[in-house]
């Protein structure tokens, strides 16, 4: 068949395919407008979450997109392209949030938008330097120590147990990247420093590094899941979707009603980009997703607790709903700028420090 | 013995002409895909970041900063244990790779050696993942093997152990990649010349040594440049098998880049790795340009 191609037969088609493909092209934009959504979602239960959240509706359909990594994975990559973004929202935390609000990457939220938003907590809300509301929270979790209460070799009842010898190789520890290092902002707490006063963290790192106790350096969330649920390692410290998947088949101790140790509290929530154009429709979407129903089926299926005030806690979410005087006592809400602000020195501590004694 | 020496060989124009052209769609591609973003890079290891902020900000000041803070001790160890981790691992590759591609080239029927060639290729092709997480399942700390192993007395937690198992990872992957490099130098040897040295008294084994190797030894290098080149630039054995305690440094690139966002300290570091990766590559290039041209 090559053979018979004449030149005009060849720039007819490739006509005939610059046609086609800019016709693609505009049914592609079509779809998009028409309520076809990109989303950032996290894997696992979360996502599973949401896409029965999206069963629910018929106003816009899904590409689902997953986290790799971290929550501050996504960064470099909406950078990288930027302002022609691919996603429509992304799912974070305060961690990433707080970046993109520096960046200028996510839309203002009008709240007469997303009129769902008046059950959500105001103060947990986050807002740029003007004041305007930049994300929409839809939940809380919670980032703590815990155990495997039947592989655990002692019962840690304190931070300074995680340096007991009979600990040896049991301890599952996050990576420098996860969490936003809130686990060394811990011991710092624990040793009299905080998020602005880390040298006790460090000092105490330092010494757990030193002893051997540190099993696994988990660098994504299934490494801890795997870690915990394989019996390689049985205490760490990690998000609340992690303990929930591991605590799905074995018994889990989570510290987070003691004195002796901290709960980190964040929130899950929608971050509506720029420059896309499905703005309208995302909105609606992040509006109907956190109504009380789907806020409660969020929390039933994700493991995080909903923060629609008229939305339905379920029973295994206890350990995480907490009175005002169990919040004051258990629960440290850190300055999320401070902690974002020297994640890039924290790193460097980290690798220079901690990662030689491991 | 005399030196046959070089001529210079004079290319006339059509020659010239048909090398652009044989040449010029690789290095189009080389130019766009390889020279722009490395170009990029430099521009960028060379800028202030802003902690807090997605990459560099716009008009950031110039620095050498990001080059400066890798003199220490800390990104001096990562360097090291990239390098011995990937060396031992390439050398225990040729060690295995040798001996195999030989058996395959000489013992084995051409059926056999067919089939062979086959499993080798499928082993290259074959997802990198998959074989790292089927190592970390055998011989990780709740592997199969775990019991033999404490009994050997080696503590599965150990950072000894961890590198052990990140070397044997990296050399699941180096053998059937020099392997096949081994076997096209072997099927050039004529197997007549280690036949006349046994035939006139030589063991086997001083046939091999004075004959196979020598003959092979500019694949083996180049066998030994290709293995280490992949062992220090893998990303995902040293993440798995080393459970976050062996830091290579494409994973330490990974976390600048990726978890972090300081795209100036992660386009240094690039750079620096570049730079010594090629440093070793050309000194192991003159070394053995020089002992062929002696």
């Amino acid at each position: 068949m090559l053979h018979d191609m004449t030149r005009r037969r060849f720039l007819g088609s490739a006509a005939a395919a610059g046609i086609a493909g800019t016709m693609t092209g505009f049914a592609r934009s079509a779809a998009a407008g028409s309520g076809n959504l990109t989303a950032v979602e996290w894997g696992g239960d979360v996502v599973e979450a949401m896409k029965q959240i999206a069963a629910d509706q018929n106003a816009a359909t899904f590409n689902w997109v997953l986290h790799q990594g971290g929550a501050g994975a996504i960064l470099p990559k909406i950078k990288a392209v930027w302002p022609n973004v691919d996603y429509d929202y992304v799912a974070g935390w305060e961690g990433s949030f707080n970046s993109m609000v520096k960046e200028d990457w996510l839309e203002t939220i009008n709240p007469a938008d997303v009129p769902n938003l008046a059950n959500i907590p105001e103060k947990i809300i986050i807002r740029d330097g003007k004041g305007n509301i930049k994300a929409v929270p839809r939940a809380v979790g919670g980032m703590y120590f815990g155990a495997r209460t039947d592989t655990a070799p002692i019962a840690v009842k304190t931070i300074d147990d995680l340096l007991s010898p009979d600990l040896k190789g049991a301890i599952c520890w996050p990576g420098p990247t996860q969490s936003m290092m809130l686990q060394i902002v811990a011991l710092a707490l624990h040793a009299g420093g905080s998020e602005t006063n880390m040298e006790p963290g460090w000092k105490l790192m330092t010494e757990l590094a030193k002893s051997g106790n540190i099993g696994r350096v988990a660098v994504t969330d299934i490494d801890f899941t795997n870690s915990l649920t394989s019996g390689e390692t049985s205490v760490g410290f990690f998000a609340e979707p992690g303990w929930a998947a591991v605590a799905k088949n074995f018994p889990v101790t989570r510290f987070t009603k003691d004195s002796n140790f901290k709960a980190f509290l964040y929130q899950s929530g929608f971050g509506v980009l720029k420059n896309r154009p499905n703005t309208k429709a995302t909105l609606d979407f992040v509006n109907f997703a956190i109504s009380p129903d789907m806020n409660s089926l969020y929390a039933k299926v994700a493991g995080e607790a909903p923060l629609n005030s008229k939305a339905v806690t379920p029973d295994n979410l206890k350990h995480l709903s907490f009175t005002s005087d169990e919040f004051s006592s258990f629960v440290y809400v850190p300055d999320y700028n401070a902690v974002l602000e020297q994640q890039d020195a924290w790193s460097k501590r980290w690798e220079q420090d901690i990662a030689p004694l491991l | 013995m005399t030196k046959v020496r070089r001529q210079p060989v004079a290319i006339s124009i059509p020659d010239r002409r048909d090398a652009a052209l044989t040449l010029g769609p690789a290095l189009l591609v080389f130019a766009f895909g390889f020279l722009s973003p490395l170009i990029n890079l430099a521009i960028e290891s060379l800028k202030e970041f802003t902690p807090g902020r997605v990459g560099s900000v716009e008009n950031a000041a110039a620095t050498v900063q990001n080059y400066y803070e890798l003199a220490n001790q800390a990104f001096a160890s990562v360097l090291l244990t990239t390098f011995w981790i990937g060396g031992v691992a390439a050398i225990i590759g040729q060690l295995v790779a040798f001996p195999l591609a030989y058996f395959i080239v000489r013992r084995i029927s051409p059926r056999m050696r067919t089939l062979t060639l086959g499993f080798l290729i499928t082993l290259v092709l074959s997802s990198v993942l998959i074989k790292t997480y089927a190592i970390e399942l055998t011989f990780g700390s709740v592997g199969i093997f775990r019991p033999f192993l404490l009994t050997l007395g080696l503590f599965p937690n150990s950072r000894e152990y961890i590198n052990i198992v990140v070397i044997a990872g990296l050399v699941h992957s180096i053998i059937p990649v020099a392997t096949l490099t081994l076997i096209g130098a072997m099927q050039s040897i004529d197997p007549r010349l280690l036949d006349a040295a046994q035939s006139l008294g030589a063991p086997g084994w001083k046939a091999h040594l004075s004959i196979t190797l020598p003959l092979s030894f500019p694949a083996l290098v180049s066998s030994t440049l290709v293995s280490l080149t992949f062992a220090i630039s893998a990303f995902v054995i040293p993440m798995v098998l080393g459970r976050g305690r062996v830091l290579f440094m494409s994973n330490v690139i990974y976390t600048r880049f990726s978890d972090i966002a300081n795209y100036p300290s992660g386009a240094a570091i690039s750079l620096v790795m570049l730079a010594v990766a090629l440093a070793v590559v050309a000194v192991i290039t003159f070394a053995q340009a020089r002992r062929v041209s002696r």
